[in-house]
């Protein structure tokens, strides 16, 4: 399958990015892992007249922690998030590692993935439930998104054209916060979810209470969905089975599926229902493990 | 945009060559560089009949543009054997006879090395994943695994 022709151009700083996406505009696109770009002007998707590659901006790479935030860099690949490490919450690892095969994994991006805004992307789901924000690089400089807001349908974010998505920030790993991720596919690996949910829990110090809690769903909506309704139910509740329990009725609730050749609508909002529970007892189980090797 | 010069190493020998913006790494190893145990499959990086390994990682190398390889290391399955020695992956898959058609060998060989670099002794489980993005539509897979379990054995003892 060939890829028509356009110009390559290969910034090597983010003002010489940002300038050439400027001067170009729409007919230019950044160019990260692409995994997904490239396949899209295989399959003449799109068809812009110049590729950016982003590979040699030194802003977007690397990762750091002050004061209890992490900052991690657009250019971070599935696999690099998938083997953790102190900066990367175990939540992010998982959802990193079920992305595509070894090879997607080593070219794919955590900026792509968030661009591409797929309703069921593998990173944007545990990256909304720990409630991350983006950095947007731009013309007259940087911003901040929250992600509970920055979809807004398949493939379509506030990402301006002119911009570039430059970091992810969100808070440190710590004890008593735990992730649970549920991927659910037809097979195992280079699958993109039927219905996939992240689970966030932060425990109180009593390591049972629920402080704070977000469940993400995925390809439930058009894009990556928070369920408030089960924030709410887990909020202030004693953890466990009884609350889980309703914080899944109220997850598949507000999931607003369709049906097409892969499953149903009516499948898919039942199987929010057991991968929310499954992905909370996950959570439970990371933040209570991670309460006790802070004892 | 013109074709442009680039450099790199391939198999441990530094290599040119003039390509083209909207040329792959797939093209340049095949049709500028003659290297043909790369194939070229779904193009799309989802058989990964195409994979390299690129800078010690494996790629689907239909997903990386040619200009994207400059200064940079890329090992194919030309790479492996030394001389007339097949590499003991290689060997091991002549042995268990994991290769009918041929055409996922290459990739199935370069993502199993990745592998055993990361994971010597790898479980059953860590085959199958570590091999996920290479499809054979031959084999049913059973050989494939026996063979990297066997090149895995081998090439501790050594």
């Amino acid at each position: 399958m060939l890829l028509p022709s356009f110009d390559y151009y290969h910034p090597q700083s983010l003002p010489e990015a940002l300038s050439l996406l400027g001067e170009m505009g729409d007919q230019a696109r950044p160019l990260a892992g692409g995994t997904d770009l490239l396949v899209n002007l295989k399959l003449k998707k799109l068809a812009p007249k110049v590729l950016l590659d982003l590979s040699g901006l030194e802003e977007l790479q690397g990762n750091g922690t002050d004061e209890g935030l992490v900052s991690l860099g657009a250019l971070n690949t599935a696999s690099r998030l998938a083997s953790g490490g102190p900066e990367v919450p175990g939540l992010l690892a998982m959802g990193a590692g079920s992305l595509g095969s070894p090879q997607v994994r080593n070219r794919a991006t955590l900026g792509g993935n968030l661009v591409t805004a797929r309703p069921a992307a593998d990173i944007c789901l545990p990256l909304l439930a720990l409630g991350a924000r983006v950095v947007l690089a731009g013309p007259s400089g940087q911003r901040q998104v929250s992600l509970d807001g920055y979809f807004k349908g398949p493939g379509y974010t506030v990402k301006e054209p002119g911009e570039i998505l430059t970091h992810v920030l969100l808070d440190a790993p710590r004890p008593g916060v735990g992730g649970g991720y549920q991927k659910l596919g037809l097979r195992q690996a280079m699958e993109i979810a039927l219905v996939n949910v992240a689970a966030h829990l932060e425990l109180e110090d009593d390591g049972k209470t629920v402080a704070l809690a977000r469940v993400a769903l995925g390809a439930v909506a058009p894009f990556p969905m928070l369920s408030p309704g089960a924030a709410q139910v887990l909020q202030g509740a004693p953890a466990g089975e009884k609350i889980f329990t309703e914080a899944a009725e109220a997850a598949a609730a507000e999931a607003r599926p369709i049906d097409d050749h892969r499953g149903s609508a009516a499948y898919r909002q039942d199987m929010v229902r057991t991968l929310t529970l499954r992905a909370l007892r996950q959570a439970l189980s990371q933040a209570q493990g991670s309460k006790e090797e802070q004892a | 945009m013109s074709k442009q010069a680039i450099t790199l190493t391939v198999n441990g020998v530094a290599r040119q060559a003039l390509v083209e913006p909207n040329q792959t790494l797939t093209s340049l190893l095949r049709d500028e560089l003659g290297l043909t145990g790369t194939k070229h499959g779904c193009g799309v990086g989802d058989c990964g009949c195409c994979t390299v390994i690129l800078d010690n990682e494996t790629v689907n190398s239909c997903l990386v543009l040619a200009m994207q390889a400059q200064g940079r290391e890329v090992l194919t399955i030309e790479g492996l054997a030394k001389g007339a020695e097949l590499h003991p992956l290689q060997q091991a898959f002549v042995d268990a006879g994991a290769i009918q058609c041929g055409f996922c060998t290459p990739g199935m060989i370069l993502s199993a090395k990745a592998l055993l670099e990361r994971t010597p002794r790898p479980s059953r489980e860590e085959i199958t994943k570590g091999l996920s993005g290479n499809l054979c539509r031959c084999t049913g897979y059973e050989k494939i695994v026996e063979a990297v379990q066997d090149a895995a054995d081998k090439m501790s003892e050594a």
